[in-house]
């Protein structure tokens, strides 16, 4: 099993693509395989197509345009995010991800008679998100309420494992953080990483 | 009062298309002036480009023509309208990424000695008219990131006595015909009224 980790930012060389470095290095640090995901790298299209709302109740084949990244979530056992915060959430292209990754047959199992939907994410026991936040935490947590955070712990975590945890690892108010500021986040970061993966490749064994 | 209507769902032939079609010709007949943006008939990118993450904090965030064209329009209008079917609890990506890349600094805000500034005072009601396939106590349990973002963290840059509506369909996929015309004619007959 890998530990895929999902990044979302425009620009090579910003804070969260050094985020992202630090979680790699300590996911690898802690043992385990890492999957990268780089949605702009990819030129990964978030617009849900036509013919996709159309078929939503449809369980999706192989031939599907996005079946390299339903084998890669399926062969994931900690799901790790890292994206910017912009408007309360994730980047739109982490947001069409969702929208059209998240469907019949990969994530879940859609019961049409019954309006109900199974998780197919049991694999997965970690759930962890690596965001920034250019605001302050009160902006964030008091006003805002923090949706991009509770599409994670507690929408994505109905599709895993009751035993899946979910790791929250923020940086609030970059916008006006200093250098020391940055450093102790990218360190905290690493040090989350290492643990994740640990965990990973104890569950390897 | 002038009104920007920005909907998003892939399908003309929807539910939400028909619900984006009542909030229109409720506002109309309500002797408002409407603008409607369909980001899906645009061909909308919601993507913020590279050269726009670079330009967001400049003086001149906006590098794009659909951005600009955009943008005018949200400072033409007093009431902001967003019509979508909420996927994952939230917005689906394309009207996510209208937010990300039209309300930008210098349209939606500035910051200024490091303080954010609204500049959407310009704007007394934000409405949203949305879908959900769920039941509304799991809509309650998962936490409801469509409303949370466009209720709280639109709302904090709008005018001081911005007015908060929210029309919602839950159960959309088994509620039936009747309950949908019923909801299509709320909708209208309240946007008649805003």
């Amino acid at each position: 099993m890998t530990v895929l980790v999902v990044y979302a930012h425009p620009v090579e060389g910003s804070f969260v693509s050094a985020v992202r470095d630090r979680v790699i290095a300590g996911l690898s640090a802690g043992g385990a395989t890492v999957d990268v995901i780089d949605l702009y790298a990819d030129g990964f299209d978030p617009v849900v197509p036509e013919d996709d709302w159309r078929s939503h109740a449809a369980v999706r084949t192989d031939d599907h345009p996005l079946a390299g990244y339903a084998q890669r979530l399926r062969a994931a056992d900690a799901l790790v995010f890292v994206h910017p915060t912009w408007w309360g959430g994730a980047p739109a292209i982490l947001k069409g991800f969702v929208d059209r990754l998240f469907v019949n047959g990969v994530a879940l199992t859609l019961d049409v008679e019954r309006n109900r939907i199974r998780g197919r994410l049991g694999h997965v026991r970690d759930l962890a998100v690596f965001a920034t936040h250019g605001s302050p935490w009160r902006i964030n947590a008091l006003f805002e309420g923090e949706p991009g955070k509770l599409l994670v712990s507690r929408q994505f975590r109905l599709l895993c494992s009751w035993r899946t945890r979910f790791s929250w690892v923020p940086m609030y108010g970059l916008d006006r953080a200093d250098a020391g500021q940055r450093a102790e986040y990218l360190a905290s970061v690493e040090a989350r990483a290492v643990r994740l993966g640990r965990r990973s490749a104890a569950r390897r064994r | 009062m002038r009104v920007l209507v920005v909907h998003a769902h892939p399908s003309t032939e929807s539910f939400s298309a028909a619900l984006a079609g009542a909030a229109v010709a409720g506002l109309r007949r309500g002797g408002h002036e409407v603008r409607l943006l369909d980001l899906y008939r645009e061909g909308f990118r919601p993507a913020m480009s590279a050269e726009e993450r670079r330009a967001y904090d400049t003086t001149e965030a906006i590098v794009s023509a659909d951005v600009a064209d955009h943008a005018a329009q949200v400072r033409w209008a007093e009431a902001l309208v967003f019509v979508y079917p909420t996927w994952w609890s939230g917005l689906p990506a394309i009207l996510k990424g209208w937010l990300d890349r039209v309300l930008v600094p210098g349209v939606a805000f500035e910051l200024r000695d490091e303080r954010v500034r609204p500049l959407l005072r310009n704007i007394r009601h934000v409405v949203g008219i949305t879908t959900y396939g769920s039941a509304r106590r799991f809509v309650a349990l998962t936490g409801d990131g469509g409303r949370r973002t466009l209720h709280r963290a639109l709302r904090m840059l709008t005018a001081r006595r911005c007015r908060r509506h929210w029309f919602a369909l839950h159960e959309l996929d088994s509620v039936g015909a009747e309950a949908r015309a019923a909801f299509v004619r709320r909708v209208e007959t309240e946007l008649a009224g805003l």
